[in-house]
C-alpha cells in the first residue's frame, strides 16, 4: 500500500474523470454517469410502481365483494402473482440500491463515479428489459402460484411462469452486478480521511446490503434458472413424481428472499439515518450502535430463512434454530429504533415532508417489526401462516418500512436530483393520505388473518366482507395519495422553489455541492475529518472551497 | 474518543416525565385489556382443541409486550417531535442539544430486548415442544389427503377413502398424518391453532385433542390453484364417543368393497356401456358444476358450458380437431385436461370411479 | 452553519493516507465475481446434496455408481492445466515471452483435453447406461447440470485463455500491468477448485 507522501489530490485511480458527453443519447440515455443512471432508476421503478399498484387495485375492487366476481379467479391469481413480483423486484429494490444507492452515496462519500461506470450502465439497462419480460408474461398466461412461485403449482403453471422465472432472473444478475460494484465503490474510493467510521449512516447501510445483493442473489438465480430447465426441457428438480422434491424450491427461494427482505430495509435505515439528524439538528445518537446493528442484521438475515417453512414439515429440532435467530433479529432492530427516538430528544425538529414520512416510517415499521417477532414464535407461526396475518406483516414492513422511507428519501433528495424543491403543501396532503389510508387499508388484515381468511384467494367467507370492503376503500386514499406524490413530482419539476446547494442544512458531502451536482462531482476530491453529524461544529471537510464558486475552473478529464 | 466529554449533561424536564407516566398508564390499560381479552369471546374463533389454549396465552404474551414497546415508541415518537420541534422565535441556525450517546441508556435499551427475547424463546420452545410431542400418539390415527380443491380422509379399519367432513370423537388425542395427491395445499384448523402443509410425496404429522365439541371449519391456506379459494371442509368434534363410532361403523358398511390403494391416475379405458344418466346427473351436481355450467358453450365458469356437447356439431371441438364423442368425453373425465380452457383435474383427483364417468357420460349424452 | 472550513484543524493522519493505491479497482471486482459464481454453484451443490439425501438411497434404484477410474485421469488433465497456468504467469512476470506462450498453449491443450474427456463421458453414458438429462430422474439432472455448468465454465476459460494469449502475442500486457493475464489465471484456479469439490461429491462419495 502506497502510504504519507503521496500528494493530497490527484492521481489513484477513483480520481480518475471521464470526458463528459455532450450528446443527448450518451449524457441521458446510455449514459455512464452514476447520478444519472441512479435517476434512471427512480423514474423506471416508479413507472412499474405504477403498474404494480393498478395491479394492486384491482385486487382491492375484486375482493370487494366475497363471491368476487370483478374477475376470473385465475386472472385474479396473475394479478396478485405480477403485483407482487413487481412491488419486490421492479420497485422497492431498484429503488432504494440502483436508485437512491446510485444517486446518493458516490457523493457522499466523495468519489467521482462508481468503481465500474460501464458496468452500471449494464446493470440499469437490464432492469426495464427484464420488467417488460415480466409483464409480457401476461400476453402468454402470467404466472399464477404468487411471488414465491411454489412448485409444484409454478410447474403447472402458464408458459408466462417460464417468463417470469427468465425476467427474475435477469433482475438478478443486474442486482449481482450492482452488489459487486457498491461494494468496490465503497471499500476502495471513500475520499481521502473517510474512515469507516466517518461514513455517513446511507453508506453504511449501502455497504450492508451490497453482499446481500452478491450472494443471495446468486442464489436466487440458481433456483429459478433450475425452475425454468425444468419446465421448458422437463429435467426434474422440483416435481415430487419424477424423485424432485417441492420443498427444496422453499430452501433454495428463501435462502435468497429473506436476505431480500433487508436488502430492502437496510438502504431504508441508512435514509432514515440521514433525515433524522438533518431535521432534528442534532448528531444521530448511538451512531456505532446503528453502524453494527445494520452489519448484524445483514449477518443474521442468512441463518434465518427455514423461518418462512414452519409448516413444511421440516425436521422438528431444525424449528427451533431458525425461531431463536429469528427472534434475536429483534434486538438489533430495536437498538436501531431506540436510537432514532432518542436522536429527536432536545433536537430542533424541522417538520417537513421528508422529515413526517422518517417519523411515520417509525411508527408504521415498528408495527410491522413487532408483528415479524409473533411470526417467529412457531407456535403462533403455525397459526398465522399462509393467512392475511402474512399480507398485513409483510405491507407494513415493505410499504409501511421500506416504501416511507422511499418517499421520505424522495422529498430529501429531490432537490439534490433536480435543483428545485417539492411542494410542501401537497408533500403534507401526499403525507396524510397516505399514512391513514395505509394504516386503514392493512390494518383490519391482522384480524381477518387470524379468524381464518388464507391469502391469494379470489373468494372468501361472507363473514370477511365488512373489512374487506374497508380496507379496499382506504387503498383508494392511498392511492390517491401517492397519485398526488406523482403529480407534485413532476410539476415541482418546473415549479419548485430553487433549492440552491443546500436547502435542509445538512451535512454530508452531496449538499457541499451544487445541485444538480456537475457531471465530476468534486471539483476538488474532499479531505474528511470527522463523522459529519456535528451540527455544532464547522463542516468537517477540506478542499471544498472552490466549490460553489463560479470562478474556480471545472477539473480536466483524463483524455481517452 | 473524546465524544463523551463533548456531549452535555442530560436534563429530562417534568413534560418528559409527565409523558413517561401517561405511556405507562396506556400501556397498563393495553396489557390490561390483553389479559381480559378471551377468545370465548369471539364465535368465530373458539378454541377447539389442545394447543389453542397455549397457543393463545402466547398470543396475549406477545400482544402485551408489543402493545408496550409500540405505545413507548409512538408516543416518544410524537411527543419529542412535537416538544423540540423548532419555533418561530428560534434563529434560523439554531442546533439541537448535542449529544453523541449514551453508554447506560444504549446498555439498558439492549439488556431489556434481550432479555425479552430469551423470555419469549423459552416461552415458545415450551409452547412449541407442547404442540410437538405432548399429545399422546397412542389415540385416534387420521389421514387427510389434499387434492385439488378438496380434502379425503382415511380413517383406521375402513377400506378406501373417507369423501365426509372430518369426523372425530371429542376428547381423544388424535395424530393427522397429511399429504397431497397433486400440489401443495395446507391443512389449516383455525380453531385448533395448528396447520401442517399437505405436499406431495411426503408426509406431515399434527397432533392434538379436540376439547370442544362442535362444528369448526379446515381452511386450505397454501396457493393450489383456481379454486384454491373455495378449498374448504369441516370437522366435526363428537360427543359421545358412541355417536363417533356409529357414523365410523357407518363408513366401514359404505367402503366395505373399496380398494385400500391410494387412488392414482387411471390408465385403462373405461367400459361406458350401462352409464346411467340419472346418476351422473348426481355426480356432475358434486363434482363438476363448481367450474362447468349446463348451458351454451360461452356460458364459462372455470371450464365451458356443457350442454350439447356431444351433439351440437357447431360445438367448439374439443379433442383433436374433431367434433368430441363419448369415448373422448371419457378420457377427459380419466386423464384431466390442461390446454387452452385451462385445467382439469383427473379422475383420481376428482374422486370419481370408472362407474361415475361412465354415468357422467350418459348425462352429458342425454343433454341436447 | 457560519463557520468557516479553514477553521478546522490541521494533521489528521487519515487524511494524509491517500487512497491513492496501485491496487487495481477491477481485480476487486473480479474477486467478488468469482464469489457470486461460487455462491451459484454452492445454491446447485446444496440441491443436489438434499435431492440425493432425500431418502431413496444414491445412486437411486436402477443406476451403477459412475465411473472413478476415468474421470480421476480427466481431473488429473485438468488439475494439470492448472500447473501449467501457474507457470505461464510466472513466466510472463519474469518476461520470458517464449517460455509463457508455450505454457499458455499447454494449458489450453489440456483444458481442451478435459472437454472431450467429459464429452466422452457424457456419451458412454448416454450410449451404455441410457442416462441422460431430463429422462433420468433427479440423478441424471443433477449430475448434468453440474458438471454441465462446471464444463461451461471450462470451455469459457479455453477461449478466455485463447483471446489471452491473442492479446499478449499482440502486446496489450506488459511485465508488470497484466491484469487480464492475473484475472485469467485466478478464473481457471477458481474452475479447478470447483472440480475438486464435483469430483468428490458425484465420484468419490
Amino acid at each position: 500500500m502506497a502510504v504519507a507522501a503521496a500528494p493530497t489530490h490527484g492521481g489513484g485511480v477513483a480520481d480518475h474523470i471521464h470526458p463528459e458527453p455532450h450528446s443527448f443519447i450518451r449524457r441521458y440515455i446510455f449514459s455512464i454517469d452514476h447520478k444519472i443512471i441512479g435517476i434512471q432508476y427512480i423514474v423506471t421503478a416508479f413507472l412499474f410502481m405504477v403498474m404494480g399498484g393498478l395491479l394492486a387495485e384491482l385486487i382491492r375492487v375484486q375482493l370487494m365483494n366475497h363471491s368476487g366476481t370483478f374477475v376470473k379467479p385465475d386472472t385474479f391469481n396473475e394479478l396478485y402473482s405480477i403485483h407482487g413480483s413487481t412491488m419486490v423486484w421492479l420497485v422497492i429494490i431498484p429503488l432504494l440500491t440502483g436508485g437512491f444507492g446510485n444517486f446518493v452515496f458516490p457523493l457522499q462519500i466523495g468519489a467521482r463515479d462508481v468503481a465500474f461506470p460501464w458496468l452500471n450502465m449494464l446493470s440499469f439497462w437490464i432492469f426495464p428489459v427484464a420488467g417488460l419480460m415480466l409483464y409480457s408474461s401476461f400476453l402468454m398466461g402470467a404466472p399464477v402460484a404468487g411471488w414465491t412461485e411454489y412448485p409444484p403449482m409454478s410447474l403447472l403453471g402458464g408458459p408466462g411462469t417460464s417468463m417470469w422465472a427468465a425476467a427474475i432472473f435477469l433482475i438478478g444478475v443486474s442486482s449481482t452486478l450492482t452488489g459487486i460494484n457498491f461494494l468496490v465503490t465503497i471499500l476502495k474510493m471513500r475520499a481521502p480521511g473517510m474512515t469507516f467510521t466517518r461514513m455517513p449512516l446511507f453508506v453504511w447501510g449501502q455497504l450492508a446490503t451490497a453482499p446481500l445483493l452478491m450472494i443471495a442473489t446468486t442464489a436466487l438465480g440458481a433456483a429459478l434458472a433450475a425452475l425454468f430447465i425444468e419446465r421448458q426441457f422437463g429435467v426434474p428438480f422440483f416435481d415430487p413424481t419424477r424423485g424432485g422434491s417441492p420443498v427444496l424450491w422453499q430452501h433454495m427461494f428463501w435462502f435468497y428472499s429473506h436476505p431480500a427482505v433487508y436488502i430492502m430495509i437496510l438502504p431504508a435505515f441508512g435514509m432514515i439515518s440521514e433525515i433524522f439528524p438533518t431535521f432534528a439538528r442534532k448528531p444521530i445518537f448511538g451512531y456505532k450502535m446503528i453502524a453494527f446493528s445494520t452489519v448484524a442484521i445483514a449477518l443474521l438475515s442468512f441463518m434465518v430463512w427455514a423461518h418462512h417453512m414452519f409448516t413444511s414439515g421440516m425436521a422438528p429440532f431444525l424449528q427451533l434454530p431458525f425461531m431463536i435467530l429469528t427472534m434475536f433479529i429483534a434486538i438489533p432492530t430495536g437498538i436501531k429504533i431506540f436510537s432514532w427516538v432518542a436522536t429527536l430528544w432536545g433536537g430542533k425538529i424541522h417538520l417537513t415532508t421528508s422529515m413526517m414520512f422518517a417519523i411515520g416510517f417509525i411508527a408504521t415499521f415498528t408495527f410491522g417489526g413487532l408483528t415479524g417477532v409473533y411470526l417467529s414464535a412457531v407456535p403462533f407461526d403455525l397459526h398465522a401462516h399462509g393467512t392475511y396475518f402474512i399480507v398485513a406483516h409483510l405491507h407494513y414492513v415493505l410499504v409501511g418500512g421500506s416504501l416511507m422511507a422511499i418517499f421520505a428519501g424522495m422529498y430529501f433528495w429531490y432537490p439534490k436530483m433536480s435543483g428545485r424543491i417539492m411542494n410542501e403543501f401537497w408533500g403534507k396532503v401526499h403525507f396524510w393520505l397516505f399514512f391513514i389510508g395505509f394504516n386503514a387499508t392493512f390494518i383490519p388484515m391482522h384480524w381477518l388473518g387470524l379468524l381464518g381468511m388464507p391469502r391469494r384467494v379470489a373468494v372468501y367467507d361472507p363473514q370477511f366482507q365488512f373489512w374487506n370492503q374497508f380496507a379496499s376503500i382506504s387503498s383508494f386514499v392511498m392511492t390517491a395519495g401517492i397519485l398526488v406524490f406523482f403529480i407534485n413530482a413532476i410539476v415541482s419539476l418546473r415549479t419548485g422553489k430553487k433549492a440552491g446547494a443546500n436547502p435542509w442544512g445538512a451535512r454530508t458531502l452531496e449538499w457541499q455541492i451544487s445541485s444538480p451536482p456537475p457531471y465530476y462531482n468534486f471539483k476538488k476530491v474532499p479531505a474528511v475529518l470527522a463523522a459529519p453529524y456535528d451540527f455544532a461544529e464547522p463542516l468537517p471537510y477540506r478542499g471544498l472551497e472552490g466549490e460553489l464558486d463560479p470562478n474556480v475552473p471545472a477539473p480536466v478529464a483524463a483524455g481517452h | 474518543m473524546a465524544v463523551e466529554n463533548r456531549d452535555p449533561a442530560v436534563h429530562l424536564d417534568r413534560g418528559f416525565w409527565l409523558v413517561t407516566a401517561l405511556l405507562a398508564v396506556l400501556s397498563a390499560l393495553a396489557v390490561y385489556a390483553t389479559i381480559m381479552w378471551h377468545p370465548e369471546n369471539m364465535p368465530q374463533l373458539p378454541e377447539a382443541a389442545i394447543p389453542a389454549d397455549q397457543v393463545d396465552q402466547l398470543f396475549k404474551f406477545l400482544t402485551a409486550s408489543a402493545a408496550v414497546i409500540f405505545i413507548y415508541v409512538v408516543g416518544y415518537l410524537v411527543y419529542f417531535a412535537i416538544a423540540f420541534r423548532v419555533r418561530a422565535s428560534d434563529p434560523p441556525d439554531a442546533v439541537g442539544v448535542q449529544i453523541h450517546d449514551h453508554h447506560q441508556l444504549e446498555l439498558w435499551w439492549t439488556i431489556i430486548p434481550t432479555v425479552f427475547t430469551i423470555v419469549l424463546a423459552i416461552f415458545s420452545v415450551k409452547i412449541w415442544a407442547g404442540v410437538q410431542f405432548a399429545s399422546p400418539n397412542n389415540g385416534l390415527v387420521v389421514e387427510a389427503i389434499g387434492h385439488q380443491w378438496f380434502d379425503d380422509f382415511r380413517y383406521p379399519g375402513v377400506h378406501g377413502i373417507v369423501t365426509d367432513e372430518m369426523h372425530l370423537p371429542l376428547g381423544v388425542p388424535v395424530t393427522l398424518h397429511v399429504t397431497s395427491s397433486d400440489v401443495i395445499h395446507s391443512f389449516w384448523l383455525p380453531s385448533m391453532r395448528i396447520k401442517a402443509d399437505m405436499i406431495p410425496g411426503m408426509i406431515n404429522t399434527l397432533r392434538f385433542t379436540p376439547t370442544r365439541a362442535g362444528t369448526y371449519p379446515i381452511i386450505c391456506t397454501e396457493f393450489c390453484g383456481t379454486l384454491h379459494g373455495t378449498m374448504n371442509k369441516q370437522v366435526v368434534v363428537i360427543e359421545p364417543q358412541a355417536n363417533f363410532d356409529k357414523w365410523l361403523a357407518g363408513w366401514k358398511g359404505k367402503n366395505k368393497n373399496a380398494s385400500d390403494a391410494i387412488p392414482v391416475a387411471g390408465t385403462g379405458t373405461v367400459n361406458l356401456t350401462g352409464g346411467d344418466a340419472a346418476a351422473g346427473q348426481k355426480i356432475f351436481a358434486q363434482k363438476c358444476s363448481a367450474c362447468h355450467a349446463v348451458g351454451p358453450f360461452s356460458q364459462k365458469i372455470v371450464g365451458p358450458g356443457l350442454k350439447g356437447v356431444l351433439h351440437d356439431p357447431a360445438h367448439p371441438k374439443l379433442v383433436n380437431g374433431e367434433a368430441a364423442n363419448p369415448e373422448d368425453a371419457a378420457k377427459i373425465l380419466q386423464k384431466g385436461y390442461d390446454g387452452d380452457m385451462g385445467h382439469m383435474p383427473n379422475a383420481s383427483q376428482n374422486g370419481i370411479s370408472d362407474k361415475d364417468i361412465a354415468n357422467l357420460v350418459a348425462y352429458l349424452n342425454s343433454l341436447k | 452553519m457560519a463557520i468557516s472550513v479553514s477553521q478546522i484543524p490541521h494533521g489528521d493522519p487519515n487524511v494524509d493516507q491517500l487512497y491513492a493505491e496501485t491496487r487495481d479497482l477491477r481485480l476487486n471486482g473480479f474477486l467478488l465475481f468469482m464469489v457470486s459464481d461460487l455462491v451459484l454453484f454452492s445454491s446447485i451443490i446444496f440441491a443436489y446434496l438434499y435431492l440425493r439425501n432425500s431418502g431413496q438411497g444414491w445412486p437411486p434404484p436402477g443406476f451403477s455408481r459412475l465411473d472413478v477410474a476415468f474421470a480421476a485421469f480427466n481431473s488429473v488433465v485438468l488439475f494439470g492445466s492448472g500447473v501449467t497456468m501457474h507457470f505461464a504467469l510466472e513466466n510472463w512476470k519474469h518476461g520470458n515471452f517464449i517460455k509463457f506462450a508455450n505454457w499458455m498453449v499447454a494449458t489450453i491443450v489440456l483444458g481442451a483435453g478435459f472437454l472431450s474427456g467429459q464429452g466422452y463421458e457424457y456419451w458412454t453414458l448416454y450410449q451404455k447406461m441410457h442416462v441422460s438429462w431430463s429422462g433420468s430422474g433427479i440423478f441424471g439432472a443433477s449430475f448434468f447440470t453440474l458438471t454441465g455448468m462446471h464444463g461451461f465454465h471450462v470451455f469459457a476459460g479455453v477461449i478466455y485463455l485463447t483471446v489471452l494469449l491473442l492479446q499478449a502475442t499482440n502486446g496489450k500486457y506488459t511485465q508488470h500491468k497484466h491484469f487480464g493475464l492475473t484475472a485469467g489465471t485466478l478464473y481457471w484456479h477458481f474452475v479447478d477448485v470447483i472440480w475438486v469439490l464435483l469430483f468428490s461429491i458425484f465420484y468419490l462419495f
